[in-house]
């Protein structure tokens, strides 16, 4: 038999029905296949099939296959299997009968002839077609029949059936899985002792254990609405998304790097990961997690979050190299990826497997396939900037909301109250008006540049300095004041986004140098301008004290040293004062002149200066209250003018401006203004991958090649050979998810006007999430599936991945449909239904052993009992960090490759050529295809790293240092056992330890206490009893 | 099933001197219905044959067949005429193709076989009576990280289990307290073969099966050393403790059936701290093996030191070793793009006396029988020139050669041919599933049964292709 189906297998689907045959039989065949192949097979070729098969069929005859030439043509049955004698083809091969054939030709050999006769007697195998199928035309047809498959049949909505022992129950759930253990006789176990029901509980729901705390109030009050108020607490908590994000993770083959040759990061990826924990955290309904993982883009092209949610179909690897040759192929299995990712995560249906030849398994026609990856014809990777604070529109309507009144507040005291305060101050200005201020800045200056350099003035009275930028420059500054008695001057250098990281200087690296300062004063009616001598030079920072330093500025050299501020100062505000030996100032004006010099190093000036002047008493601070140096000017020109009238429209404008500055309710206003201005919301922008069309692609090793990215066409391809296409493929969808006589246009829709991309892969989603007619039912399967795989340890389907006729049954299929019907009707939430199992008597059973039900359901497919599952990878990592204090609960963001690290394990970057070590160890999958569940292994590497990693160490040091503080040592043991395994230690416990303790504190000759206390710490860690749960 | 019954044995065992590892540890293990959680037990394999263990000699970049064994006389003749109807993109720089090209090596027949050898082997030409070479190997693509995928794991693509992964899966470990697949790389700073730990990850088989990458400086490997300032006592009694407590939980759960397993692995654990930094001691070697090997030759005790490893590995039970001659390309490995003389040269320069001493310590020491040794690299190189100032040859998918030793192959044959030129195979063609199908048959598994369950669908090395080449095999 096994030999029958060999023969047949692959091609010839109706006749996989063969009658049973005998042994004698399949001897017969085995010879027959090699007359076949050896003979038979040329002599068709050569004189038979180029009427009878492939493009030409006369008489309505095909021999290239074994079904055509059965079937016969119009002359009825071509031949009786085992009858050659008999048969119709031996006599026109004969010429014994009309038409003689063949046509047109001379009669075959003898030889020839007793070859064919022979293979018809010997039952006429072919090993293959003679000639090879067309793909789009012919193949395996999909019919109702394998519609019907359970997996692929509509969700059936049954009731719980009615079981005997009532009181075990608790909910819907249960009822299916007692009603089947009722059925073989089996009692399921109790509930779990409280402690391992809440360490169970924090474990599976958010990946940490309870807090010693809260260990305790549960065991206090185990109550059903206690144990249902934990549920709600950790389904709302922000570590529910790290948890459950991470199962989604391995689905989706999630990685930050491309992988081959030389793995280039994807330092913007991990802003899909941050969706999936978003996501899951906010309870997104599945369907629309899966919309927008697959269009995110062409569902909410303006929501951030939906366009890193299409991180999903990109997450793939990539080669980092290709040569011409390479160009398409790689294309095809970037494709083969997308679609076969989206098979298993979403469906559990491995469409990858029809990439070659019709599905052996499941009924997917390779025509099927091509189809179905023309959805992603035109998708790529890209790297875009978004807006990554989320939707702003709500947000900026309320602020916008609470801002109307604050301005509304402010343009009314504007128009009705400050006209008249301002005409009664002018009347008679106090002096003090302009006496209170520190530093009169010279926002009048005159500044000229002897290289070329441009000034242009600033509303703050500072110059941006812009133009070409010389190698050396001397700067030369005039202002008139009329302020006498002046002490000092202060040159700020302030920052800009012009400048190299916002300067404040003009150097590529920010920083600035300036390697002299002179300045010289001369009164305005006449006579020598005279130097100025500066002493007890200051800045608010100085890159060394030496020849950077702001003293050497205003030293013998000019040259080669002068003040410059990186270490520290470059991005931000700098200020230096020099004081003048005697006041400065002459009656009736004076005309200051300040040189800077800027020779230390090349294009070193400073980028946006601000001068200002004081006759505060030395010393002089840095700091303090400013205005501009025109004000005094202005109050001399009202002075002359005698009232405000009478000064024209601009300076009775700059006057108002000095006036109001110091009104004090006009002051609080503006506030009021200026600081909710500062809280308006603005969009942050971030570079995202995203995987879209129309984008720029991200950059490739072989752009410049002439790597196309994409080709807007997609073939069907000959065992799946890019070099043998066979006719354009359009888009279309699985057939075996489309009932009621649907075709994939009921999905697809069209996309605006000019629109960027596509909406094929819109189309697809809206068949995916289709519950009426589409793939909406087994979608919601296999996700109800993942949920309970994860919760109970094992699938109701064992093999998540593979709902097809090669995984395994459920064994709880009912049960199975209700959970996915709850899904659908809860809105696609997920968390309601987590809340529905982990309520479940079935979910709460403890472990207990029992060696008849053992012997009856060794597996525990039937759910008698707990089964005990070690924790994983990162599980173990987050709570050995959590328990010693040491976890960092930040979120989001980009990820390291440092073990260090102390966040949580899934903010570890994933680039595949550097996986994690302490990850891979505990059997976190490699990123390459999506994981549907992780072996669990038991290696002696893994004991090693309890025993001698760093970080594992570094833990245990932490908690020990903690249990120190105790009292003794009983104590510290009874700490140490609460906080890691949730329990105290029984009598029999403390005295091993102790003991142990003891001798390990002796033997250590510094620090001995805290060390003994690590090394039991450590023990614990090592414990079963902390990561079996 | 009284699991407890069965830890008290094994602690009664362990009181009575014998040790598990004596009993081995697998065997022991299924016998408690364990062995699910010990995917490393030592596993029969589907036929028996002579070979154990192996050492792939990966001669990274793409050794230049013509170059080294697949003697081309007509090459020589034909120095400098142009490749009629050559397809320029045959390798990866289409705009430096140049005409043929001899060999700048003398080529001399060597052993009882006459096999003809490149003057770049003066040591290795004197094992040739050992090697069977396969000539007409061709692969599936011309450029390095595809083409070391699938020489590796198969498929010219990322995310398939190597070779050393699927033996492993095949056959689990013969070792306790060593990895059973250990992968040596570069130890001169020239980097890792491109696509990196790919080489040698076990792709969708469990992380278990992946080769344990030695690294070629500092720790060899993680976690081997104590946390400082611990002492083996100290840590020995933390071990007690660790199943003291164990044990004290396991009275109290009898149902956690993972206990066992557990407390044993870190037995095995505490034994690795020790017994790896043994295996790699070569130090602890005589002189004069030391000196075969050329341990004492800057040119090339960094190979002759990882020959030697594996040696000692092999004695130890390691399953599955692989060396990587040279770094990631370029000059860096043996993918002479430039000057191929210059470049052949200095990488056999590295290997020749190592890996030549390798196959006579294996053969003096009754080991070359159950150790297959395995020489290739990702594919060949071009018969025509790369043109530069020294000229090269470019990358060839279509042919190159591999020769194996020891483990049940026949001595001194060569099967298959390239054309005259060594531009294409042409006789009895050997694609990489082929030749992956003759070594899992040399350590008896049919390649078609060693099949992994993924995503649906049972998964092969050598996916849908793959014929033994039983030519070679004794």
């Amino acid at each position: 038999m096994r030999f029958v189906l060999f023969v047949f297998l692959g091609w010839s689907a109706s006749l996989l029905a063969a009658p049973k045959v005998s042994e004698k039989h399949a001897v017969e065949m085995a010879k027959g296949l090699a007359l076949f192949k050896s003979d038979v097979r040329v002599l068709l070729k050569q004189h038979c099939v180029k009427c009878h098969g492939g493009d030409k069929i006369r008489g309505d005859l095909d021999l290239s296959t074994r079904a055509g030439l059965l079937k016969g043509g119009e002359e009825g049955p071509s031949i009786i299997l085992g009858k050659a004698e008999d048969s119709f083809l031996m006599t026109v091969l004969r010429h014994e009968e009309e038409p003689f054939m063949p046509a047109k030709a001379d009669k075959l050999s003898s030889d020839a002839l007793k070859k064919i006769a022979d293979w018809i007697n010997l039952g006429a195998p072919y090993d293959q077609p003679l000639v090879e199928q067309s793909i789009a035309g012919k193949g395996m047809q999909v019919t109702d029949d394998d519609r019907n498959f359970w997996a692929y049949a509509p969700l059936q909505a049954v009731k719980a059936p009615v079981v005997q022992q009532k009181n075990w129950p608790a909910n819907d759930i249960d009822r299916f899985v007692l009603r089947k253990l009722e059925s073989v006789k089996l009692q399921p176990n109790g509930p779990a002792d409280p402690r391992m029901q809440i360490r169970r509980l924090y474990f599976d729901l958010i990946g940490l254990p309870p807090s010693p705390t809260e260990v305790a109030a549960f065991v206090d009050d185990p109550s059903e609405q206690a144990y249902a108020k934990v549920v709600d607490h950790l389904l709302a908590s922000k570590h529910y998304g790290e948890r459950w994000g991470r199962h989604w993770l391995d689905v989706a083959r999630f990685a930050e790097s491309h992988g081959f040759e030389q793995d280039y990061n994807r330092n913007f990826a991990f802003h899909y990961r941050d969706f999936v924990i978003q996501a899951l955290n906010a309870d997104m309904p599945y369907d629309q997690f899966v919309k927008w993982q697959i269009a995110g883009d062409e569902f909410a092209p303006d929501n951030p979050l939906a366009m890193k949610a299409t991180g999903f179909l990109g997450a793939g690897v990539f080669p980092t190299q290709l040569t011409e040759k390479e160009f398409e192929s790689a294309r095809y299995d970037e494709l083969d990826d997308m679609a076969n990712t989206t098979g298993t995560a979403m469906l559990g249906l491995t469409i990858g497997c029809a990439r070659c030849h019709d599905h052996k398994f499941d009924p997917i026609p390779v025509r099927d396939y091509y189809r179905f990856i023309n959805t992603f014809a035109t998708t790529i990777r890209s790297e875009i900037d978004l807006p990554v604070n989320g939707d702003l529109t709500e947000a900026t309507a309320k602020w916008e909301k609470a801002h109307a009144p604050l301005t509304a507040a402010f343009a009314k005291f504007e128009k009705d109250e400050l006209p008249r305060r301002f005409a009664l101050w002018a009347k008679n200005p106090p002096k003090s008006a302009l006496q209170k201020q520190d530093w009169m800045i010279l926002d009048h200056l005159q500044p000229k540049s002897l290289d070329g350099a441009t000034f242009s003035k600033q509303a703050d009275g500072s110059f941006l300095v812009g133009g070409k930028n010389p190698s050396n420059d001397r700067w030369v500054l005039t202002a008139e004041l009329q302020t006498m008695g002046l002490n000092a001057i202060r040159i700020e250098a302030l920052t800009d986004k012009s400048m190299p990281r916002n300067g404040p200087g003009r150097a590529g690296n920010g920083n600035f140098a300036l390697s002299d300062i002179r300045v010289f004063a001369a009164n305005k009616k006449g006579g020598q301008r005279v130097p100025v001598k500066l002493v007890n030079p200051k800045a608010t920072h100085q890159q060394n004290t030496a020849g950077l330093s702001v003293a050497s500025s205003i030293d013998g050299d000019k040259r080669k040293s002068g003040w410059a501020v990186d270490f520290g100062g470059i991005g931000k505000e700098q200020a230096a004062v020099f004081e003048f030996a005697a006041p400065v100032g002459f009656e009736g004006g004076t005309i200051l002149t300040v040189e800077m010099d800027f020779y230390v190093n090349t294009s070193h000036t400073i980028g946006r200066p601000r001068l200002a002047v004081t006759a505060a008493p030395r010393p002089v601070a840095i700091k303090g209250d400013s205005s501009a140096a025109s004000v005094a000017t202005l109050l001399a020109a009202l002075k002359q003018a005698g009232s405000v009238e009478k000064l024209d429209a601009k300076q009775r404008a700059a006057l108002l401006k000095i006036y109001r500055a110091q009104d004090a309710e006009w002051t609080k206003l503006n506030n009021h203004v200026q600081q909710h201005l500062t809280r308006k919301p603005v969009p942050k922008m971030e570079k995202v991958q995203v995987t879209s069309e129309g984008f720029k692609p991200t950059k490739h090793h072989a752009d410049g090649r002439g790597f196309p990215h994409f080709y807007k066409q997609t073939y069907f391809l000959k065992r799946g050979d890019a070099n043998q296409k066979d006719g354009e493929a359009t888009q279309g969808f699985l057939q075996v998810l489309m009932r009621g006589g649907k075709n994939e246009q009921s999905w697809q829709v069209a996309p605006p006007e000019g629109w960027r991309t596509s909406y094929r892969r819109r189309s697809l989603a809206n068949w995916l999430t289709d519950t009426e007619h589409g793939a909406g039912h087994l979608l919601a399967r296999v996700m109800a599936n993942r949920l309970w795989q994860h919760h109970l340890g094992r699938g109701i389907v064992n093999t998540p991945n593979d709902f097809g006729l090669q995984g395994e049954l459920p064994t709880h299929p009912q049960l199975l449909d209700w959970l996915a019907l709850e899904l659908i009707e809860n809105g696609w939430r997920l968390k309601p239904l987590h809340k529905q199992i982990v309520m479940s008597a079935t979910y709460r059973q403890s472990a207990a052993h029992d060696a008849a039900k053992l012997k009856a359901d060794p597996q525990n497919k039937l759910h008698w009992r707990r089964t005990p599952a070690r924790l994983e990878a990162e599980v173990i990592r987050d709570s050995i960090l959590k328990v010693s204090g040491r976890l960092d609960e930040r979120m989001f963001g980009a990820g390291t490759l440092d073990e260090r690290m102390l966040r949580r394990s899934i903010y570890f970057m994933i680039k595949r050529s550097k996986l994690i070590p302490s990850m891979q160890l505990f059997d976190s999958p490699e990123p390459l295809v999506s994981q549907g569940s992780r072996p669990v292994t038991i290696i002696a590497p893994q004991a090693l790293h309890f025993m001698n990693n760093g970080q594992v160490r570094a833990s245990a040091m932490e908690l020990a240092r903690q249990l120190k503080a105790q009292p003794d040592t009983a104590a510290a043991v009874t700490l140490g056992y609460q906080t890691v395994l949730g329990r105290d230690p029984t009598p029999k416990e403390q005295k091993s330890i102790a003991s142990f303790i003891d001798v390990q504190e002796k033997s250590y000759t510094n620090n001995g206490r805290e060390l003994a206390l690590a090394d039991f710490v450590q023990v614990l860690f090592g414990l079963n009893e902390f990561i079996v749960q | 099933m009284n699991t407890l019954n069965h830890l008290n044995r094994r602690q009664m065992l362990q009181r009575a001197g014998m040790g598990i590892g004596s009993l081995g540890l697998a065997s022991l293990l299924q016998q408690e219905g364990l062995a699910a959680q010990n995917p490393l037990a030592a596993k029969n394999p589907h036929f028996k044959t002579k070979a154990k263990s192996v050492i792939w000699l990966f001669i990274n970049g793409g050794p230049s067949h013509v170059d080294t064994w697949d003697y081309k006389p007509e090459l020589a003749k034909r120095d400098g005429q142009a490749l009629e109807g050559f397809d320029r993109f045959t390798g990866f720089f289409a705009n430096a193709v140049g005409g043929l090209m001899k060999s700048p090596f003398e080529f001399k027949p060597h052993g009882q076989s006459g096999k003809h050898v490149s003057s770049i082997f003066p040591n290795l030409s004197k094992h040739v009576d050992k090697m069977a070479f396969i000539h007409s190997g061709h692969t599936e693509s011309n450029n390095h990280s595809p083409a070391l995928f699938a020489m590796n794991c198969g498929l010219p693509r990322m995310g398939y289990p190597c070779v050393g992964s699927w033996v492993t899966y095949g056959l689990g470990s013969e070792s306790d307290s060593l990895p059973a697949f250990v992968v040596m790389s570069d130890p001169k700073g020239r980097g890792l073969p491109k696509g990196h730990a790919a080489n040698w990850g076990a792709g969708f088989l469990p992380s278990v099966y992946q080769g344990t990458h030695f690294r070629p400086t500092g720790d060899p490997i993680d976690n081997l050393k104590r946390p400082t300032g611990m002492n083996a006592e100290q840590q020995r009694r933390q071990l007690d403790l660790l199943k003291t407590l164990n044990q004290q939980h396991f009275e109290v759960n009898p149902f956690e059936e993972s206990l066992a397993a557990r407390i044993e692995s870190f037995e095995l654990a505490y034994r690795m701290q020790s017994a790896a930094p043994e295996a790699l001691a070569v130090d602890k070697e005589p002189e004069h093996i030391r000196a075969m090997y050329g341990l004492d030759d800057d040119k090339c005790k960094h190979v002759a030191a990882q020959c030697l490893t594996a040696r000692r590995m092999v004695e130890r039970g390691v399953r599955f070793i692989q060396i990587y001659s040279g770094g990631m390309e370029n000059q860096r490995s043996w993918d002479g793009h430039n000057d191929i003389a210059g470049n052949h040269s200095q990488f056999a320069g590295e290997t020749d006396k190592p890996i030549a001493a390798l196959l006579q310590d294996l053969s003096q020491r009754g080991l070359l029988d159950e150790t297959l040794v395995v020489w290739g690299g990702e594919f060949g190189r071009l018969p025509v020139a790369q043109k530069s100032k020294k000229p090269g040859r470019d990358h060839n998918p279509h042919a190159l050669t591999y020769w194996m030793a020891g483990g049940g192959v026949k001595g001194g044959v060569s099967y298959g041919e390239t054309d005259e030129i060594g531009h294409k195979a042409a006789v009895d063609k050997c694609h990489v599933n082929d030749l992956h199908a003759t070594i899992l048959h040399l350590l008896g598994m049919d390649h078609e049964k060693l099949t992994y369950r993924h995503n649906g669908r049972d998964f092969r090395l050598t996916d849908v292709g793959g014929e033994v080449v039983k030519e070679i095999i004794a």
